[in-house]
């Protein structure tokens, strides 16, 4: 059987050429790779026929850093710190992610303190993530008041979490074997000031844009991805359960102490555009819920059960450990050759697959569609190019 | 008249009817162009959630400085805030973008990335190992990402080198890059240079010094 | 079903299926090339497995067997369960079939493993180029690719 190997050039060529109709002529336009509302460096090439998209080719690499490349090249307690600049909007739980991993390789049993102190900065950064995505998707949309409400709030937070971490986006706060630090005194009662603070501004997000009728016009069955499409093509996260899989790894497969917690899984019913804005907001509410119940019960405790030196090495074999960040599965496969660097270190990235659903989700609508389908997905570049 | 006269060099004559400001074309072209900057709106990567979207946001506010007008098009834009990594297939777009902008244009360059190529640089086969390998910056901007408040700092410095560098006579000459965080007067070179001097001092032994101060202990050596 | 009935099981499905010898911390099974989709479109079909969705697929090079491995992270919903399902093919003429039609989201993982690997689908409707550009020389995550642009970290 023969492979044909084709490039970009050659797509492009092939499928251009006259339509059927007489009056209208088929066209290629290029999105990004520098545009405002690709959230960064996505580049699509669409081929239009008027303003109605017909296809829609997603062409990556233009923040390709070679993550996975530098990873084995360096030992585990480095490879964390790489995992902060691919989905810089959930950092916590991707170094999460890399931590359990090397945790359940290497047999480290962490106590309950860093267990729920792990599981608050998670829901934390979800409703960070949240935030900042409630306002770009309403500055995609052409309004631009949401983007100072989401980023106000997400300041608001932000202080919070850098009194204990003293970063404010690249956290690297989770290690192999605990914590970087402990947390700061005043932690538990500015995450109450905070819940008190922003348990009305959901409310105020409602007003603003939940109910406002243009974008409900802009988002409702527009982006529809039915459920079954979504599995096919991969899509996980806030995505998926916006299409009516209530699948999240947070109550199927609990890590933390997700499974100590009450709290529920927003789901969509139509899997539309609308249904995975509103499964986010809700989100934020459950998240709220999370910490709330957590915040009064952490045990004492060390912060660090192991100190992992540069050195630690791996037994043979394949580990896999995937969790829930606020764009759905990140799944870290390591394959050690008992070395102290990793043999092959893979991420699989929730946007690498959740990005594909973009083409069935929007074929034959039109353009400014697009723009609200491709905010609904939440996409984050350089977690897809890594 | 405040604001114009305390931040003009220049002479303010009073005649009948009035006041007469004269002072040098080239100042107020310079205070103007130092006050309204437009940056391009180009993020790649993390530095572009600090940079362009907490700095556009309400706590840090950008148009204290006159620079809120971000643009999308890099035609209606002379300043280009490079925030995060710049690979290889994105090179050819960055040099594109930086010369449709308008003339004269300024560069900042945000974060380890776009400075030297940041945690990227070993084993990377994309990683460009800094923008100024590609196009010329004016002001580096340290940190990974660096705080609001540092792209400030480079911003005002930015604001400083514009309004002190650039006349008509000769168009295009600009100052030296600078690194925002360093302490005014300080330049890399004099880093380089102490450094050298510091390692150079300690690691050079005066052997016939160290040879007389060494004593050998008693009796192991005498006599055999 | 845990993860030693659910490798045992999905061996009893052909003969050619095997358990993987090496270390794995979930259930995973080795099958030939040739067989792949015929084995994975049982497995997402059977009620008894119903693993409808490919969570990842990853390539591993084992440069001293002279082998790549190519190992398709299955998941089911249904059933909770997981399995790891490892083809390896010769690093000479890897080759293998595209399972693209039994999962959608392959044809673009199986793009990113012919971008870095340079594993050739047989079948495949698109391969092209995924992260780096079209006239690209090499396969950059193989273990012996070099090039002038890449540094050592000095040691």
């Amino acid at each position: 059987m023969t492979v044909e190997v084709s490039s970009l050039k050659e797509l492009v060529e092939q499928a251009s050429g006259t339509s059927g109709s007489p009056d209208t002529q088929e066209y290629f336009v290029n999105m990004g790779p520098q545009h405002p509302s690709t959230h960064g460096v996505l580049r699509l090439v669409l081929k239009l026929d008027g303003e109605r998209v017909l296809r829609c080719i997603p062409v990556l690499g233009y923040i390709h850093r070679s993550i996975e490349k530098i990873s084995e090249h360096m030992n585990y307690m480095n490879c964390v710190h790489l995992t902060d600049r691919m989905d810089y909007l959930s950092s916590i739980m991707n170094n999460w992610a890399v931590a359990k991993a090397v945790e359940e390789a290497a047999g480290i049993e962490v106590n309950d303190r860093i267990r729920y102190i792990r599981t608050i900065f998670a829901e934390l950064e979800r409703i960070q993530s949240h935030q900042l995505w409630w306002g770009v998707l309403g500055m995609d949309l052409g309004a631009f008041t949401p983007f100072l409400y989401g980023i106000r709030d997400r300041e608001v937070l932000n202080d919070v979490m850098e009194e204990t971490i003293g970063a404010r986006l690249t956290m690297n706060y989770v290690l192999p074997g605990g914590l970087m630090a402990d947390i700061h005194p005043n932690f538990v009662n500015r995450v109450k000031e905070f819940i008190k603070y922003f348990r009305p501004k959901l409310d105020e997000y409602d007003d603003l844009l939940t109910n406002n009728v243009i974008i409900q016009e802009r988002l409702r069955n527009v982006g529809v991805l039915s459920a079954q499409t979504a599995v096919q093509y991969g899509a996980t996260g806030p995505v998926l359960r916006g299409s009516g899989v209530a699948f999240d790894l947070r109550k199927d497969h609990p890590y933390g102490v997700y499974d100590q917690v009450d709290f529920e899984v927003p789901v969509g019913t139509v899997g539309d555009s609308w249904d995975r804005y509103w499964v986010r907001v809700e989100e934020m509410r459950q998240s709220l819920r999370i910490v709330e119940q957590l915040l009064d019960n952490i045990p004492p405790g060390d912060f660090l059960v192991k100190k992992l030196n540069s050195k630690i090495k791996l037994p043979e074999g394949r580990y896999y450990s995937q969790l829930e960040t606020a764009r759905g599965i990140l799944g870290v496969f390591i394959t050690s050759d008992k070395k102290d660097e990793p043999y092959r270190l893979h991420y699989r990235s929730p946007n690498f697959n959740n990005l594909w659903c973009l083409e069935p989700m929007i074929k034959g609508d039109y353009i400014a569609s697009l723009i609200g389908a491709m905010s609904s997905l939440d996409l984050v570049i350089p977690d897809i190019d890594r | 008249m405040g604001i114009v006269t305390d931040k003009l060099p220049g002479a303010l004559e009073k005649v009948p009817g009035g006041n007469v400001l004269v002072t040098r074309f080239d100042e107020i072209i310079n205070w103007a162009r130092a006050n309204s900057l437009w940056p391009l709106t180009f993020g790649t990567s993390c530095c572009a959630i600090e940079m362009l979207m907490a700095t556009g946001g309400p706590r840090h506010d950008m148009a204290r400085f006159g620079a809120e007008v971000a643009r999308p098009s890099p035609r209606q834009a002379d300043l280009l805030i490079l925030a995060g990594t710049i690979v290889k297939r994105m090179a050819p777009r960055l040099r594109t973008l930086y010369e449709q902008m308008a003339e004269p244009r300024y560069v900042i360059a945000t974060g380890a990335c776009t400075i030297s190529g940041g945690p990227f640089i070993y084993h990377s086969y994309t990683t460009v190992r800094g923008a100024d390998e590609i196009i010329p910056v004016d002001v580096y901007v340290p940190g990974c990402p660096p705080r609001p408040e540092q792209l400030f700092h480079g911003l005002l410095t930015l604001q400083k080198m514009i309004k002190e560098g650039e006349t008509i006579r000769e168009p295009g000459v600009r100052r030296k890059p600078v690194i925002s965080a360093l302490p005014e007067g300080v330049t890399m070179e004099d880093i380089q240079g102490e450094m050298k001097e510091l390692l150079v001092k300690e690691n050079v032994v005066d052997v016939h010094q160290a040879v007389d101060k060494l004593k050998w202990p008693s009796g192991t050596n005498d006599g055999s | 079903m845990d993860r030693e009935t659910l490798q045992a099981a999905v061996c009893q499905l052909d003969s050619s299926i095997r358990p993987l010898e090496e270390n794995a911390d979930r259930a995973a099974v080795v099958v030939e090339a040739a067989a792949l989709p015929a084995i994975l479109r049982r497995l997402r079909d059977e009620p008894e497995f119903s693993f409808a969705q490919l969570l990842d697929h990853v390539a591993v090079d084992w440069i001293d067997r002279g082998q790549f491995e190519l190992v398709y992270h299955l998941y089911s919903f249904k059933h909770k369960h997981f399995l790891f399902v490892s083809v390896f093919v010769p690093r000479e003429d890897p080759r293998v079939p595209t399972v693209c039609r039994l999962y959608p989201v392959a044809e673009w993982q199986e793009r990113e493993v012919y971008d870095l690997f340079g594993v050739l689908y047989e079948d495949h409707p698109d391969l092209r180029r995924l992260f780096l550009e079209d006239d690209w020389i090499g396969f950059p995550l193989r273990k012996d690719y070099q090039d002038d642009f890449m540094l050592d970290r000095p040691r």
